[in-house]
């Protein structure tokens, strides 16, 4: 019942530009699977590092927080990363449910 | 995303009519979208299916291309009428679940703003206050006054507009005799059975959050059917 009419986190990244900060936009786009947040789900980073909203239940924040400020100090202005599902490896990030999702960053300017 | 964009949607948000952004996710692009308005060379290429996607208010990437659309879909509209105890407690509830609240409630010592805060109270009798709004089967009542003078011409104003929810609060006593005065008006049994009464789901609580959330979980779940038919 999640409809983004209501969701004020568009009006928070305006805020944080007016602060001066550098903030790009995470959607999720494309889900397949047991992802658990639909499609529009959405979340903002700034050059630090700091966040706000989300993109699926914690399983991929940290990957793409860390690609958002990536994306900030190579001055990209957008890139798509496609999320799959976790492997043995531990230390990889990934959807523990076995779902597959991929989401949009793009720098607001 | 251009700042311009994003305070576009900002002030579209607060409309009353659906509409939708497109981005292109191979080069970035974005524009806000509402059937009659002219695509840009960026997206006129997708013309058919972006009018599709839009129509059935899906979001989602579009088969077999790059072309991203995300309808933003005015809420749900719930009427509560009785601003009692529990309905401190709904609103709680249902503005984290993004439904457009309103409360409607004549005696005015009950709406006090420090009880109701960010929340449109209107201190009118139901009869008066649906004169003015537009309802349809897109709109949720539900009736908490307890007074069949307050609660009962909401009711059939909803029934005679097909909300797709409506719950009474009330003993399955007072739901019977709810149900005989509304059946001596001409109402008929199909229509008295829509009504969900008494209100909620059973939890087996009985403080006023317990009840509250009983009857917010119906609501979503009648939701859930509802958009899914």
């Amino acid at each position: 019942m999640t409809q983004p009419f209501i969701d004020t986190i568009l009006e928070e990244a305006i805020s944080w530009i007016e602060s001066d900060k550098q903030v790009v936009l995470a959607t999720v786009v494309q889900t397949w699977g047991s992802s658990p947040f639909q499609i529009g789900s959405k979340m903002i980073i700034d050059e630090k590092g700091n966040f706000l909203g989300s993109v699926s239940g914690g399983c991929v924040e940290t990957s793409v927080i860390a690609q958002c400020v990536e994306l900030i100090k190579n001055k990209n202005s957008f890139k798509k990363i496609d999320f799959k599902v976790s492997d043995e490896n531990a230390w990889s990030v990934g959807l523990a449910c076995g779902g597959e999702m991929t989401v949009f960053l793009e720098q607001i300017n | 995303m251009k700042i311009e964009i994003l305070k576009k949607i900002i002030k579209k948000k607060s409309s009353d009519e659906q509409f939708a952004v497109l981005t292109n996710l191979s080069n970035g692009s974005s524009e806000i979208y509402k059937i009659g308005i002219p695509l840009s060379n960026n997206f006129i290429n997708y013309k058919n299916d972006i009018e599709n996607y839009y129509n059935l208010k899906k979001s989602g990437v579009i088969n077999n291309t790059e072309i991203l659309i995300q309808n933003y879909i005015k809420p749900i509209k719930v009427i509560i009428i009785g601003a009692v105890h529990i309905t401190q407690y709904l609103i709680k509830f249902l503005k984290n679940l993004n439904f457009d609240v309103t409360v409607v409630d004549p005696r005015e010592y009950f709406t006090t703003k420090q009880k109701f805060q960010n929340i449109k109270i209107i201190n009118k009798w139901p009869e008066e206050f649906f004169k003015n709004i537009q309802t349809n089967s897109n709109t949720a009542l539900i009736t908490l006054s307890h007074d069949p003078k307050i609660d009962e011409p909401a009711l059939k104003h909803a029934l005679k507009k097909k909300f797709f929810y409506i719950g009474a609060l009330g003993s399955k006593k007072t739901h019977k005799n709810r149900c005989k005065r509304l059946k001596d008006e001409g109402f008929n049994d199909k229509e008295i059975d829509s009504i969900h009464g008494p209100i909620g789901i059973k939890l087996g609580g009985k403080s006023a959050p317990e009840i509250a959330l009983s009857i917010v979980a119906q609501l979503v779940s009648e939701t859930n059917k509802y958009k899914n038919l």
